[in-house]
């Protein structure tokens, strides 16, 4: 599957010239004693579909609602298009929202609700009228303009929150959980249908959303947040291949995680002992770390491969027992349990429609990586 | 499981005790003859008596005005007393004013005239106003008493509405007088309109906190008929009584219906 991806060149955040947008300068918020965004600081580019990543109570709704103007930020700025945010009210920021729960005007018609923001900004009657229209027809939405919200369908509720949000061309668009309430067929339309509407208009996007897969697909860059700090920004490839922590490891994607001394630090591979994998881990290329320091390694289901026969290779070869085989479609699933008692997770691509003889329960199998596979971690 | 004959035997009782008296007044409110307790076919002429009737006809029509008025100040005043409680968050004495707004529900009446009599004196003493009693402090006695109940019914519609809905509108750049009046007012008009009638009904019904608080010259129709009663039932109480129950009637099931077709549209 082709991901689309914004088409976004040359990479804004790369150069060290490009002015952001949005600037988060040492935002904190609290609420009595609890902090929930703590120290964060963010720049987002004109033109970004950012998502803010994390699981519930991680912050990213709190740091969202600072945006709009809901909350005000207990220390630190928010810029917004080079204007200071301090002490200006939702009403008067160039932000527009679309809320997790949607939050249509039940009283008003479809209509009524996306002209609504038109009308308050003093747009004439016979223009919004015009803008509102064009609007519905791109979450086609034209034949339900005079129906009220009650009369709708989860989506299509949620594509006029969408164009509510969208009709006022604000420059930056808040999205907080926009997809969380759809099936899973319509959230892969919509996913797609938000990535065409932010390339046409060219507003910025920010994302909050607890849905991982989602970031992936959508997003320019995610910033995976954890217990109201950003622990990691990156564009997706990056925050999944490249995690700096086991927390973002662990929380975009799967993965197994084995603790492990470094017992040889050359400039071009290091080895880790790792009892719970029965053995050493060699890595093929440096990592800055000192001997015998405990450090993690970390690796995706998917970069291991499942052999009945041992593989021809020199390292990183572990036999286990199935444990469970479960049938996806699209992949294969298998839990392992290694000799040392631990449980490993390997996914094996179903390339061939009928496989002859495939890998089942309680058998004994080979694991193997390649030496570049897995991430080293030092935290 | 069978059903036997004992539940729905209690329930036809139960029933009957509770409407054999008001449906017995309606019936002998028809009755020709003058006797309340002996038929003598059907008539309406106590009605048109009742209509000939100046002190009956001048006492309705203050009942009337003061359960109009007080009403609708209630409606106002308790809607403020309940977005207080419900949307300034937590402050001070917010539990004290929770407690305090909704005392006059349990407060007995006796207590609440009395209170509001001693008050009504000293204030005309002090200040000169409200100068005598008639129908403003009957006005006004009723606003306290009917703006707990207006204040209880908006305060769980508001803790029913979603206030992300007020969120949007603010964000798509309205400012917090227009939201209320664009947003909060149209979504807790069933509120409004089932306390209103609350507040209405609980007006016309009120004896005894009108009786201490009224003056000469100023007399709702319950104190009219309790009078009137005092002397011997006539029988056109038996046709003013079947009238201000249709009328109560009608305004709570109004109230029931707006709040509960309020709740179905909820729901969906």
């Amino acid at each position: 599957m082709s991901q689309p991806q914004p088409s976004l060149a040359p990479k804004p955040w790369l150069s060290s010239e490009a002015t952001p947008f949005v600037r988060i300068q040492k935002v904190t918020k609290k609420f009595g004693d609890f902090t929930a965004v703590d120290d964060v600081s963010l720049d987002i580019y004109r033109g970004e579909l950012f998502c803010l990543l994390g699981g519930s109570g991680c912050g990213k709704s709190t740091l969202l609602r600072m945006l709009a103007g809901f909350e005000t930020p207990t220390e630190g700025r928010i810029i917004i298009d080079g204007q200071d945010m301090a002490g200006i009210a939702p009403y008067d920021r160039p932000t527009n929202m679309m809320f997790q729960s949607y939050a249509l005007f039940p009283h008003m018609t479809v209509e009524a609700n996306v002209a609504y923001g038109l009308l308050r900004e003093g747009v004439r009657k016979a223009e919004a009228r015009e803008r509102v229209a064009e609007m519905l027809r791109m979450v086609q939405l034209t034949q339900f303009a005079r129906r009220k919200p009650h009369q709708l369908s989860g989506g299509q509720r949620q594509r006029v929150a969408l164009a509510r949000a969208l009709v006022k061309q604000p420059k930056l668009l808040l999205l907080d959980e926009p997809l969380g309430a759809l099936d899973k067929k319509l959230r892969e339309e919509t996913q797609y249908e938000l990535i065409r509407i932010q390339e046409t208009l060219g507003v910025t996007f920010i994302i909050v959303t607890h849905d991982q897969e989602e970031a992936m697909t959508l997003s320019t860059r995610i910033g995976v947040m954890n217990a109201g700090e950003i622990v990691q920004v990156g564009e997706p490839p990056e925050i999944y291949e490249f995690p700096k922590s086991r927390f973002v490891a662990d929380f975009v994607g799967s993965v197994n995680i084995f603790p492990g001394r470094v017992v040889e630090d050359e400039p071009d591979f290091i080895r880790l002992d790792s009892p719970e994998m029965g053995g050493t881990i060699h890595v093929g290329h440096g990592v800055s770390c000192t001997l015998n320091q405990q450090m993690w390694f970390a690796i995706r289901p998917e970069k291991i491969t499942v052999t009945r026969d041992r593989p021809d290779a020199e390292h990183n070869v572990v036999q286990g027992l199935v444990e469970e085989v479960l049938y996806m479609g699209n992949l294969t699933a298998f839990r392992i349990r290694l000799d040392s008692g631990k449980t490993i997770r390997a996914t094996r691509a179903n390339l061939s429609r009928q496989e002859h003889e495939p890998i089942s329960w309680d058998e004994r199998v080979w694991l193997h990586w390649g030496d570049t596979s897995g991430v080293v971690l030092a935290q | 499981m069978k059903r036997g004959i004992f539940l729905p035997l209690v329930t036809v009782l139960g029933f009957v005790f509770l409407y054999a008296p008001i449906l017995s007044l309606i019936v002998f409110s028809f009755n020709e003859s003058r006797l309340v307790t002996v038929w003598g076919g059907f008539s309406t002429r106590w009605y048109g008596q009742l209509f000939r009737d100046p002190q009956i006809l001048n006492a309705a029509w203050i009942s009337l005005r003061v359960a109009v008025v007080s009403a609708s100040i209630a409606v106002v005043l308790g809607t403020l007393v309940a977005f207080v409680l419900m949307r300034f968050g937590r402050f001070r004495s917010r539990a004290l004013l929770t407690g305090m707004a909704t005392a006059p529900l349990v407060m007995p009446e006796v207590i609440t005239g009395l209170s509001l009599l001693l008050l009504f004196v000293s204030m005309e003493q002090l200040l000169g106003w409200p100068a005598g009693r008639g129908e403003t402090t009957i006005i006004i006695a009723h606003i306290t008493f009917c703006l707990a109940y207006v204040a209880v019914v908006v305060q769980s519609r508001l803790a029913g509405m979603d206030q992300s809905v007020e969120e949007a509108a603010m964000d798509l750049g309205a400012r917090p007088v227009r939201v209320f009046f664009d947003i909060t007012l149209p979504i807790i008009a069933p509120a409004l309109v089932a306390g209103w009638l609350l507040a209405f009904t609980l007006s016309l019904d009120d004896l005894v906190i009108a009786s201490f608080v009224t003056g000469p010259g100023a007399s709702t129709l319950p104190m009219v008929i309790f009078s009137k009663v005092r002397l011997g039932v006539s029988p056109d109480v038996n046709a003013l009584a079947t009238i201000i129950i249709g009328i109560v009637a009608l305004g709570v099931g109004i109230a029931m219906w707006q709040m509960r077709r309020a709740i179905r549209r909820d729901r969906e």
